[in-house]
């Protein structure tokens, strides 16, 4: 009999044990002096997206994430922390750790194309001050420029006429004349659109010589010399990142994930379906910077183009904007 | 009996171990630990199958050491050491290692209706489990489920039940491994069947002091075949006249024996041989139409699915089989119906089933046998490195050497087949070339796996 109680207790230990070694060593894992461990699982949205959506933690807070990749491969970007986790394999639990050093709420966002509606796989991490628990009302930050110029997102424009093909900026550059200052001012050029820069110079009397070719050239030149080279860097990386899987790889709008979307054909009945075509000059040229900013930051309101106001810093949305003008513009070095 | 046995009990060291308790109960407690952990980590661990314990531990490496090794070379042994009937067992004896002479037993202690006494229950639960296989071996969760439900069901059968009725007519997986285990070079049979005849007790059946009646309801003096005997080695410890032996013999020495051969056996071999097929053409066919539709389930296609599932295995392929044998009764007349004629030469099916099943499991467990590292360290899929393997990558094993493995064996599988169907052909007294037929559709069988396996 002793050796029965020998074996029964073996075997009630082995039952007792096991579930609580295992969650007794993941509760350990999760106690962390000064360190706050959240867990954070991901979705694709199509079954919750990520979960939780909100986290919130304290001011001063060390906060350690573990992301767990449920289903297929996702990432992770929280651009206000700096935190990007560019894959998280299924089955796999990647740890990244912040410190919560500024009140504010700051958006999370997958950024692996994880299915046909990875863009609502966001979330938001809100730092709290317990001090001030709602710093974040709105209308304390400097409207954006679209916004400013009360232009319309949705409003429907009239393509340009006329193009006389490809404006190539370094054939622009080649040209020794001189342009009005306004064309040297980055502001004015964000809130004019390329039509309405070439009817600038076209109307000065300098210019007149100048074929209409040539006239698109030099906004072109002009557009080119008040975009930095790493602006476009950052928004050909943000760009492949974020929007060429609708758009396209060469933002033709024939992207693989864009293919089932209504496009601005929600809005205006009659326009084509799907994700623009940002080579289609006679449209993108109608539109300022400004407006295409409002389009990136706000969203497609219905046309299945997410918004990523809240992802982007300002400088990014400019990046991006930046980037779309090169399907337009040629901006090859001079051959 | 052959001549041509070894007595592995003449070992002192084998005798031990067989007559002892402790090793067996240890063996079938580690095995309940790791299994209580797949449970645990199918509930409540990662739902991606390669990083969870349950999925890789069950069906990768437990697949791997039954079908490749246990089976082909040692019969029934998991079902000495398999976890899922233990607690049942345990709590109707009451007991966990030593037996307790006259205790009460903790069940009802009804007998098995008579007219299941047969493999169809466990034909028809394994046709179950297939159908819904895509779905159980690739979610964690439902394979924690399905093994915590295979726990309930022993132990509730071995409470209303006698013995181990649940591994005799209900395990979906005892039946295979018990028409398969037919292959094995490895037997528990009586020395003497003249010194049981006279020996009253029959304590090998009835129990004893020493231990308990053959818990899977078989009489050893009257044992011919591995199928039923589920190597508990209880008879080894109760039978008073050291006549029970475990034996090594020649592989498939089950099949030399021409009584006994059954329907629902045939018909064992029958699913076994559609599954193998189905499993290779939707599981690693390049039909991905068909792997999505097997996991779908619920939809129309699905059930368009499971009837074909259905079909090809309790209709088509046990009809193509009975064509063949029609025909081989055409080349050889025979007084032997043709249900009966159909019974004996399906057991050419076992050793071409058996391999195809290796065959199969070849093509998946060593690409995949490297997801069992990481699980090891991290069997819940929550970012542990219990031994610092968490990050070892997935490395597929011999991807190289899987066809020119899957060859022989499928050969050495039809060869065997082939040479049981000649060899039935003489038992039933007609010229071989009856057996022709046969050999043509465990041939054609075997092209259609190597088209599928080296295409």
């Amino acid at each position: 009999m002793r050796s029965e109680r020998i074996a029964l207790g073996l075997v009630v230990v082995m039952m007792i044990s096991l579930p609580l070694l295992v969650f007794g060593y993941q509760a350990l894992r999760s106690n962390i002096p000064d360190m706050r461990v959240i867990d954070l699982v991901g979705y694709a949205p199509a079954s919750g997206g990520w979960q939780p959506e909100t986290i919130r933690v304290e001011l001063g807070e060390w906060v350690r994430l573990r992301i767990y990749g449920q289903d297929v491969v996702h990432g992770l970007a929280v651009p206000a922390l700096n935190i990007d986790v560019p894959e998280i394999l299924p089955g796999h639990v990647e740890e990244v750790e912040f410190l919560a050093n500024r009140a504010g709420r700051f958006p999370f966002a997958c950024i692996r194309w994880c299915s046909t509606d990875h863009w609502r796989m966001r979330g938001m991490i809100e730092v709290v001050d317990p001090a001030q628990p709602n710093p974040w009302k709105a209308g304390t930050a400097e409207p954006p420029l679209f916004q400013q110029l009360h232009l319309d997102p949705d409003a429907m424009r009239t393509p340009v006429a006329g193009l006389p093909g490809r404006p190539s900026a370094s054939r622009g550059s080649a040209l020794t004349v001189g342009l009005p200052g306004e064309l040297h001012d980055q502001d004015w050029l964000r809130a004019h659109s390329p039509a309405e820069t070439f009817a600038r110079l076209r109307r000065d009397a300098s210019l007149r010589p100048l074929s209409d070719t040539e006239i698109w050239d030099l906004v072109a030149s002009a557009w080119q010399k008040e975009t930095p080279a790493e602006t476009l860097r950052q928004g050909q990386q943000l760009y492949a990142r974020d929007c060429a899987a609708c758009h396209g790889e060469a933002g033709q709008g024939d992207g693989p994930a864009g293919r089932d979307l209504p496009g601005i054909a929600t809005m205006h009945p009659g326009m084509a379906s799907g994700p623009t075509n940002f080579t289609v000059t006679a449209n993108m040229f109608s539109a300022s910077d400004a407006l295409l900013q409002g389009k990136v930051l706000r969203g497609g309101m219905g046309t299945g183009m997410p918004e990523w106001g809240s992802l982007y810093s300002n400088e990014e949305l400019w990046a991006v904007v930046s980037f779309l003008r090169t399907f337009g513009f040629d901006v090859s070095p001079a051959k | 009996m052959t001549s041509t046995r070894f007595d592995l009990t003449r070992i002192p060291v084998v005798k031990r171990i067989v007559t002892g308790r402790w090793l067996q109960w240890l063996a079938v407690t580690v095995a309940l630990s790791f299994f209580f952990l797949a449970v645990l980590a199918g509930l409540f661990g990662t739902p991606a199958g390669n990083r969870n314990f349950g999925i890789v531990f069950v069906w990768i490496v437990w697949w791997a050491l039954v079908i490749m090794l246990m089976v082909p070379f040692a019969g029934r042994l998991w079902c000495a050491v398999c976890p899922i009937p233990a607690p049942g067992e345990w709590l109707q004896r009451r007991a966990l290692v030593q037996p307790r002479p006259g205790a009460r037993l903790y069940t009802l202690g009804l007998k098995w209706p008579k007219w299941l006494n047969n493999m169809w229950f466990q034909n028809g639960a394994f046709l179950g489990v297939a159908l819904f296989s895509a779905v159980i071996l690739t979610t964690p969760f439902i394979t924690g489920v399905v093994l915590a439900l295979f726990v309930l069901v022993a132990l509730g059968t071995s409470l209303l039940f006698e013995r181990r009725t649940f591994c005799r007519y209900l395990c979906p997986v005892g039946g295979f491994i018990g028409l398969y285990s037919q292959v094995a070079p490895v037997e528990v049979r009586v020395k003497d069947r003249a010194v049981c005849v006279s020996h009253k007790d029959k304590s090998c059946y009835q129990g004893s002091e020493a231990g308990y009646g053959c818990p899977w309801l078989v009489f050893p003096g009257a044992l011919q075949k591995n199928t039923y005997c589920g190597m508990c080695m209880e008879c080894l410890k109760t039978c008073p006249l050291d006549n029970v032996a475990v034996y090594v013999r020649p592989f498939g020495a089950d099949l030399q024996i021409d009584s006994g051969r059954r329907l629902d056996e045939a018909y064992k071999g029958f699913i076994m041989l559609t599954c193998a097929l189905a499993y290779s053409v939707v599981l690693i066919g390049p039909w991905s139409i068909l792997k999505e539709t097997a996991f779908a389930v619920g939809t129309p296609a699905w059930f368009a699915y499971a009837l074909t599932f259905l079909v090809a295995n309790l209709a088509l392929i046990p009809g193509m089989f009975y064509g063949c044998v029609r025909l081989a009764q055409k080349i050889g007349p025979t007084s032997t119906p043709t249900g009966k004629l159909l019974v004996e030469y399906a057991y050419a099916l076992v050793p071409l089933g058996l391999a195809a099943w290796a065959a199969f499991s070849l093509s998946f467990i060593l690409v995949n046998l490297s997801y069992a590292w990481p699980v090891l360290s991290d069997p819940f899929g929550w970012g542990w490195n219990l031994f610092g393997t968490a990050a070892w990558g997935w490395t597929p094993y011999g991807a190289g050497l899987v066809p020119s493995l899957q060859v022989p064996v499928l050969i050495a599988g039809l060869l065997a087949a082939m040479a049981y169907a000649v060899r039935t052909a003489r038992v039933q007294r007609v010229t071989q070339w009856a057996a022709l037929p046969i050999i043509l559709f465990c041939t054609m069988f075997t092209v259609a796996l190597l088209w599928l396996y080296i295409g």
